[in-house]
């Protein structure tokens, strides 16, 4: 029973290093190439780019990520404190209406959207790129802000609405007090897809001053590559790791939960 | 009783989303059918042409290698994160001393960006400096000056395959964790003492009891297969040539072609196929209830 126990155990092991292997294979790759050729002098020269701003990267994306995360948290407990608790003509049509919402891709609307953005007068603008964020990440987070509303007792709506409070109170006073996980799992997961995305800055930004992370990157790469300018590369992308690792690792819980959550009621 | 919220306050609550959904998502698709019907250059001639975008997109060879491309790389990254993340997620659960640290490894992609990501694996899969190939020449598996191309016509899709998995791995692995956790013990305990081994528990009980979280991840996956852009558009762009064209990427090099009426067309395309499978997605999850 023992050896039987102890051969498992070494066959687990062998899967799961040689799987270890290859996923810290990339990451081996770039922290050694970041130093290569110009040593710790890589990182220096990244961060005195004359292309490449680190810090207004940083600042754009944590702006776009986090303006677009507190957006979506007001908006998507709004409606989804509507929906889950009120009644009002057209509330199951105009919901499916929004759920259907959720399938379309930004892929599929490049060019209207480019347009629309420039009609507006938003082109080029950090708001013109927070809106169509907002737009498509605002309805799964609905979504999850509906079915957690859902699960509040309704004793706690009738008792407050005999003591006489109005909607809103119940909202910000009930509501919003026992939502602190839910909020944070809406939080967490609009400002990592937001901070991901490369397609929406990509089509609607052309001043390098304004790029997010996700799109500074090019700024780093040309035609023809030395050996040097991979290095900086390598190095200038690890530099833009390092502040999503950090907020990861402060909101692993809610990540975690929140992605778990996205995955299992979409 | 008066209705809770009265009679009009309830619209103000939704109006910034629907103001946001109609105006940005539902105006920008009514936008694209039109605009797939006409000329359009994306800055100002947009005739109508009636289905002759439609026509010519199912004669174009181009959009049936980008069609097949995804779908090969549906199958394949689809099918490698759920193995692998059913794997390495039952593998965790028998809490082997250092568990917790293959999981943060495999978790650790999810705080990288996949822009970050593709560049990444772009550079490390070049087929003369790159370190894949430099490795495998150290290793003594590849002759010093052969070169494998891992980005061109023939490897280029499953490259991105591997990308993908890479980044969504852990994912698959996380949400298989959190449903394993569901399982009753009582249901192991029970055939451990009918003799039933590692390998009959996992086929009669670990595997059947995920069923919803498998097509989860599946339907997930399926989605986020049309929607990849990034790892492509940041690796090969498509090429060489247009052999590792997705649809989305194909969509977006005809934009920067001028060529938006056609561009709006795949997006139609790309859209439709979309919904078919939101419904089926819809379908089926109110079936297994």
């Amino acid at each position: 029973m023992r050896h039987h126990k102890l051969a498992t155990w070494s066959v687990m092991y062998l899967v799961l290093g040689v799987l270890a292997a290859m996923w810290m294979y990339p990451i081996v790759v770039a922290v050694v190439k970041s130093f290569a050729v110009g040593g710790t002098g890589n990182y220096t020269a990244v961060l005195n780019h004359d292309r490449f701003d680190y810090w207004s990267a940083i600042g754009n994306s944590f702006m776009l990520a986090g303006g677009s995360a507190a957006v979506i948290m007001i908006i998507a407990s709004l409606a989804g404190f509507a929906f889950a608790r009120m009644q009002f003509r057209g509330r199951g049509l105009l919901y499916k209406a929004l759920l259907a919402g959720m399938a379309i891709p930004v892929a599929a609307v490049v060019t209207p959207l480019f347009s629309t953005m420039n009609d507006l007068g938003l082109r080029d603008s950090s708001l013109g790129v927070l809106l169509p964020l907002v737009a498509f990440n605002m309805l799964v987070m609905l979504l999850l802000m509906k079915n957690h509303f859902e699960s509040i007792p309704q004793e706690l709506v009738e008792a407050a609405t005999i003591d006489g409070a109005r909607p809103i109170g119940v909202f910000t006073k009930i509501f919003l007090p026992l939502s602190g996980p839910a909020l944070a799992n809406v939080g967490v997961l609009s400002f990592v897809y937001c901070w991901n995305e490369y397609l929406l800055p990509n089509l609607l930004l052309t001043s390098p001053e304004k790029f997010p992370v996700t799109q500074a990157i090019s700024l780093l790469q040309y035609e023809r590559m030395s050996q040097e300018q991979i290095g900086q590369l390598y190095a200038g992308l690890i530099l833009m790791t390092i502040p999503s690792v950090i907020v990861y690792l402060f909101s692993q819980r809610y990540l975690q939960s929140g992605l778990t959550a996205g995955a299992v009621k979409s | 009783m008066r209705q809770f919220g009265g009679r009009w306050a309830p619209y103000l609550y939704v109006a910034p989303i629907v103001v946001l959904a109609a105006g940005l998502l539902y105006y920008t698709v009514g936008y694209a059918v039109w605009a797939s019907l006409t000329d359009w250059n994306g800055l100002t001639r947009m005739d109508f042409v009636g289905l002759d975008n439609y026509t010519r997109l199912f004669e174009d060879r181009t959009f049936y290698i980008a069609l097949g491309n995804t779908l090969k790389f549906m199958v394949a990254a689809v099918g490698l994160q759920t193995v692998l993340g059913l794997l390495v997620a039952v593998i965790a659960k028998e809490r082997l001393p250092g568990s917790n640290l293959f999981k943060a490894i495999f978790f650790l992609p999810i705080a990288m960006a996949p822009a970050i990501i593709a560049t990444v694996f772009k550079y490390m899969f070049e087929a003369n400096y790159g370190s894949l190939n430099e490795t495998l020449r150290a290793m003594g598996l590849l002759g010093q000056d052969s070169t494998i191309l891992w980005l061109g016509a023939d490897l280029g899709v499953w490259s991105i395959v591997v990308i993908n998995v890479f980044a969504w791995m852990g994912f698959s692995m996380m949400v298989y964790f959190s449903g394993l956790m569901s399982i009753p013990d009582e249901l192991y305990e029970a055939a451990e003492l009918d003799g039933a081994g590692w390998w009959r528990r996992l086929r009669s009980i670990t595997i059947p009891s995920l069923r919803g979280t498998t097509s989860v991840l599946i339907t997930l996956g399926i989605v986020g297969s049309l929607k990849t852009f990034d790892t492509v558009w940041l690796t090969t762009q498509g090429g060489p040539g247009v052999s590792t064209h997705f649809l989305s990427t194909f969509l977006y090099q005809e934009r920067l072609n001028r060529d938006a009426g056609y561009s709006s067309a795949i997006g139609i395309f790309i859209l439709v196929a979309a919904f078919v499978l939101a419904v089926v997605q819809a379908r089926l999850s109110s079936r297994e209830k």
